[in-house]
């Protein structure tokens, strides 16, 4: 461990822009030599995710898709990475002196080229990407309720459901000529740019359909959320199946393709932002105080109820928002998608992530869907070992990988060079 | 009225499978507060075992054995066997996992389910398996009412299951030890009262009962796959919280009202709405009743 | 620092020296892209088709590949779990198409895997065969989506027309599951046809129930005090069990009538004596089979041990389509995405061809034109072939 420690020690001193920088060099080499040296390499092709895939069917690939990823992606990071750091840390000095937004602004804007570089070599990663992403919303509307609400939902795929079937609705309805509803009502070149009012009307159907939970379960405090929000999944599903005029058990086809990789990004970060300004604000402060101590934070003049009610329906929200992302991803829905398997990996993702923290909810969503990805050659024991991990994760670190740690984007940005009160070095 | 009659019939006994396994899922809740979402995956695991060890008394003794014996001495050892595999889910999901957040343990175990369904489709492949008849089925027609043998039998048998477990929790000293653990699980230990022992063995006693139930679900629905728990486990869940925690009869009751509503509601209304309707009774007796039947009022500082 | 360049460059030369298992030479090979359900909730299907993917295998690998304009070309299969979710098709079909690069796709088998997955194929123009997908818009508006079997549309005619023939009834009872795709358009359909034939209230029962249900005695019940002559359930074999058998404990006396997801061997081993005497349509009769037919199920039977399933026939056709189509493409140039569209089109070309479960000829949409099969289970438990129904 202390080895290790050493070893990471000359990197302390790189910035985030310096890691960007890194992994910007590194995409850019897959981008112009990629398919060359996976040529020489004898690999079939640029290895997608990190050659996990190739490396678990054939072994013999192991040391071709090592090499590959030293080559590609180790090697340039961290030299790149090490190199350009005084530069880089000049960059997030100038980058500190500037307004907040606007810095964040500007690495979410340099890490959206990255990632739409690297994504771009191959659509089976702008998939993965895109699917990664639209977790990371679900998992973090899911851990407002059961972190930093403390309660233990189970009715998201429900949310899901409806604010995929009611934006599907909308923009079938609106932008396309389908076999469903015929003609557009509107002129299908508008579609791009209403699409997220339409994820906003899907956000807000499912924030409606979470009254349905929220009214009788937030009368007393207990597990009855639980199977509340259960008996809710169950209703949502069976409805949807009744409805034929959103294709019953068949399910609706064809929605336009407006969920693009930028799209789904946008959606991502504002609901990133958005999330953590709620959790920080006087109303997520309250919503703690009513996770650890109800009748305490009672006393202190908080409204309990209409705190759990407003969360639940602000997590309901995003869900919804997700569910439309989804919907229009796939470019499918049928309610069989939203079942109890999707609570399962919804709640493993969360969970395995960590409770209370925006951190948490990223990386379980990432590593759980990134995960279930790469371990696809091994079929059968994927579901083995995925759960094994989990298990082993709530073992040692009951609260998840990463609990109860706030964003700080401030923090994060700083340049490395300097030592300061509180920091690293 | 036929129809009403011959329903109540099927739903006892379709009502008396929610009853036992969820009886299983709210010992535990009641217990240790936590939630046992491995349950339904034992009791899956409880129905192959039963299978196996079915298939192998059949084998060996049905030549001078009469068919009761051996659905006795099937019950019994699968019981046994059943047994080890709630003591190992509290071993491994968790007994590590004492004192952590209660979702956490929750999650152990819905992991564990998911392994042992997996586990059970790499070990014994996707073919489906087929319970063999223990008992004969006779169907008796009183009165155009229709009843079999082994309707009876399961209605009697979860019955007296029931009873058994209340005679063991109301008068042994584990019995006693149980409920007081339920009443207080972090006085009780000083009290010497080991939650090492009384943790795996309300698992046990889960898992047992489980197991039978999944002898019975397999001589009255014998087709048997890997992923059949999965419905009936969290439906049992469902049950076990409407019934109140730590009150078996709650959970019981409950459970037949499960299997009540889901048997009337495609009687009355046009069963496409089955689900439906069904849950929305659910929500509205939630609603009404927020404590479910038998529950004791929820301590403010329970947390997840 | 300098010790982790060494180190990094160390790693570097040790894994470029070891990769040599990649030096040897580089060959054009077909790939063959499956995208089945290994796990979640039908992989009986997904083993079915696994194995007939197998058996192809072996027999394109015996004969040196698939011979292309005079040339041999060896062909390796891609096999994708679709975990039987939508999500999770999707995911693979993008996969084999832009990362494996393969030639042709076989499968999803269900329609709410294969309509989003046969989207993906066909905006990135593959061809994909789905052997058991019945639903209409898998297919329907694609010109590279194919299909390997009948449609729910012209089952369900048959099926009323036959019982009508057969017993002269005229009062039905459909139990169908509301959640699954596949059961409800042929009940749908079905019930369209029964009652087109004798009038509008002559299905006299109706009843649903969810997927994974195992009690059915609630509908049932309803179903036996409706006067119903016949009950006509197009459910997967191990409901089938359950159902038959459940209702013969409530006292139902009359036929139970099946569509083409009875079509497995384990219908009748897991239903037993109540499924005897009952017909049911299907793509393929296993018993009583001749020819090619009878050579794969002997093959297949003594190769994993039990009669394949239509899922296997199905998946076995598709592949020989498949076959027959790179075969018929011309010539190979080794760019995959040209050679693509001309697979799809000596696909869309090829006439009558002679499948294990019936003459193939496509039509503009993608379906095979075929002849449903109606099977009787005999006494013994056997599937005995009764009658061909052809459109």
């Amino acid at each position: 461990m202390d080895k290790l420690k050493k070893l990471f020690k000359p990197f302390s001193v790189v910035p985030l822009a310096g890691w960007f920088l890194g992994v910007f060099s590194a995409v850019l080499m897959e981008f112009y030599l990629g398919d060359l040296i996976s040529y020489y390499l004898y690999l079939p092709k640029i290895p997608v995710l990190f050659g996990a895939l190739f490396m678990l069917k054939t072994p013999l690939m192991i040391p071709s898709a090592l090499a590959y990823d030293l080559v590609i992606y180790v090697v340039p990071v961290f030299l790149v990475a090490r190199v350009t750091a005084p530069l880089t840390n000049q960059l997030a000095e100038q980058l500190e002196r500037m307004p907040l937004w606007l810095a964040t602004l500007l690495h979410l804007a340099a890490f959206y080229v990255i990632l739409s570089m690297w994504a771009g070599i191959n659509d089976y990663r702008v998939l993965i990407v895109k699917l990664t992403m639209i977790s990371i919303i679900l998992t973090l509307s899911l851990n407002v309720i059961n972190g930093y609400q403390g309660e233990f939902s189970c009715s998201h795929p429900g949310f899901m459901a409806l604010g995929a079937y009611a934006s599907s609705t909308l923009t079938l309805l609106l932008f396309a000529n389908d076999k469903m509803f015929g003609e557009p009502l509107l002129n299908p070149a508008l579609g791009p740019w209403l699409f997220p009012l339409v994820l906003i009307i899907g956000g807000g159907v499912a924030a409606l359909g979470s009254l349905i939970v929220a009214v009788p379960s937030f009368r007393t405090r207990g597990d009855y959320l639980a199977i509340i929000s259960l008996a809710f999944l169950f209703i949502v599903k069976s409805a949807i199946e009744n409805l034929e005029i959103v294709g019953g058990p068949r399910g609706m086809s064809s929605q336009p393709n407006y969920a693009t990789l930028t799209v789904v990004f946008v959606w991502m970060a504002l609901c990133i932002w958005i999330v953590h300004n709620f959790t920080t604000s006087v109303l997520g402060k309250a919503l703690n105080a009513v996770r650890d101590n109800e009748p305490a934070a009672n006393s202190m003049t908080v409204n309990t109820r209409k705190t759990k009610m407003t969360a639940f329906m602000f997590g309901a929200f995003w869900a919804g928002v997700a569910g439309g992302l989804f919907a229009h991803v796939l470019r499918y829905v049928n309610p069989g998608t939203f079942s109890l398997n999707k609570l399962a990996e919804i709640l493993a993702m969360v969970y395995f992530g960590g409770l209370n923290s925006i951190y948490g909810s990223i990386v379980g969503a990432v590593s759980i869907s990134v995960l279930s990805e790469a371990l696809r050659p091994l079929e059968l024991f994927k579901w083995i070992i995925i759960p094994l991990i989990l298990i082993l994760v709530m073992i040692f670190r009951p609260h998840g990988l990463i609990s109860f740690t706030e964003l700080n984007v401030k923090e994060l940005m700083r340049p490395r060079n300097k030592e300061r009160a509180g920091g690293v070095e | 009225m036929d129809i009403f009659l011959q329903n109540i019939i099927n739903a006892l006994q379709w009502g008396s499978f929610y009853a036992v396994v969820s009886i299983g899922y709210s010992m535990v809740y009641g217990v240790l507060m936590l939630f046992n979402f491995a349950h339904g995956d034992i009791f899956m695991v409880g129905t192959y075992i039963g299978f196996g060890i079915a298939t192998l008394l059949l084998a060996l003794f049905s030549a001078f054995m009469p068919g009761w014996m051996i659905f006795i001495l099937v019950i019994l050892i699968t019981m046994f066997l059943a047994s080890f595999v709630g003591v190992f889910v509290e071993m491994v999901g968790y007994r590590p996992l004492r004192g952590a957040p209660r979702a956490s343990a929750a999650i152990t175990g819905l992991m564990i389910g998911i392994i042992f369904e997996t586990g059970n489709l790499i070990i014994l492949g996707a073919q489906r398996f087929s319970f063999p008849p223990l008992i004969e089925s006779v169907t008796y027609n009183i009165g155009g009412i229709y009843v079999t043998n082994v309707k009876v039998l399961i209605i009697v048998a979860s019955l007296v299951m029931m009873f058994a477990l209340h005679l063991f929790i109301k008068k042994t000293k584990w019995g006693m030890a149980m409920r007081a653990m339920s009443y207080d699980f972090q006085a009780v230990p000083l009290m010497g009262v080991s939650i090492n022992v009384i943790a795996p063995m309300t698992f046990a006693i889960g898992a047992g009962l489980a197991s039978v139930a999944g002898i019975l679900y397999g001589q009255a629905y014998p087709v048997l796959d890997p992923y059949m728990g999965i419905s009936l486990g969290w439906k049992a869940f469902v049950a076990a919280i409407l019934g109140g925690r730590g009150s078996i009869m709650g959970a019981a009751l409950a459970g037949y009202l499960l299997g009540f509503i889901e048997m009337f509601v495609p009687m009355i209304f046009p069963s496409t709405f089955r689900d439906l309707i069904a849950y929305s009774i659910i929500l509205v007796i939630l609603t009404f009743r927020p404590r479910g039947f038998f529950g004791m009022a929820h301590s403010t500082q329970l947390r997840l | 620092m300098k010790k982790l360049l060494y180190l990094v460059l160390a790693a570097c030369v040790v894994t470029l020296c070891f990769s040599s298992n990649g030096w040897t030479q580089r060959k054009t090979t077909i790939k063959v892209g499956i995208n089945a359900p290994m796990t979640g909730d039908i992989p009986k299907v997904g083993e079915g088709t696994k194995y007939a993917a197998e058996m192809w295998l072996e027999d394109v690998n015996k004969a040196g590949g698939i011979e292309v304009g005079g040339k041999k070309y060896p062909v390796e299969v891609v096999l994708e779990d679709n975990e039987s979710k939508a999500e999770s098709a999707v995911k693979a079909n993008t996969k084999m198409i832009t990362q494996d690069d393969v030639m042709i796709i076989v499968g999803p088998q269900s329609s709410k895997q294969a309509i989003p997955a046969g989207d993906v194929a066909n905006n990135y123009e593959t061809p994909m065969i789905s052997p058991w997908s019945t639903n209409p818009a898998t297919t329907a508006d694609r010109p590279y989506v194919f299909r390997g079997c009948f449609l729910d549309p012209f089952q369900g005619p048959v099926l009323a027309n036959f019982i009508t023939e057969e017993f002269g009834f005229a009062k039905a009872a459909v139990l169908y599951d509301v959640a699954s795709d596949y059961p409800k358009g042929l009940a749908e359909f079905f019930k369209a046809a029964w009652e087109e034939k004798h009038g509008a209230g002559s299905v006299v029962a109706y009843e649903s129930f969810t997927t994974k249900d195992t009690d059915f005695s609630s509908q049932l019940t309803k179903i036996i005090n409706s006067d119903a002559e016949f009950l006509f359930t197009p459910q997967y074999y191990n409901e089938v069990a359950l159902i038959v058998n459940q209702a013969k404990d409530l006292g139902w006396k009359g036929p139970v009538v099946g569509s083409d997801s009875w079509g497995s061997a384990e219908t009748v081993e897991l239903c037993g004596e109540a499924c005897f005497g009952q017909f049911f349509s299907t793509h393929y009769a296993a018993a009583g089979a001749k020819g090619a037919t009878k050579e794969f199920i002997d093959r297949y039977n003594s190769k994993y041990g039990y009669v394949p399933d239509d899922v296997g026939a199905l998946t076995w056709d598709a592949l020989r389509l498949a076959q027959a189509a790179i075969e018929g493409s011309g010539e190979l140039s080794g760019n995959v995405k040209k050679d693509r569209a001309a697979v799809r089109d000596a696909l869309a070309k090829i006439e009558n061809f002679e499948g294990i479960t019936g003459t193939m000829t496509f039509t503009e949409e993608g379906d095979p034109n075929k002849c449903a099969v109606i099977v009787k289970i005999s006494d013994k438990g056997e599937y005995e072939f009764y009658k061909s129904i052809c459109p």
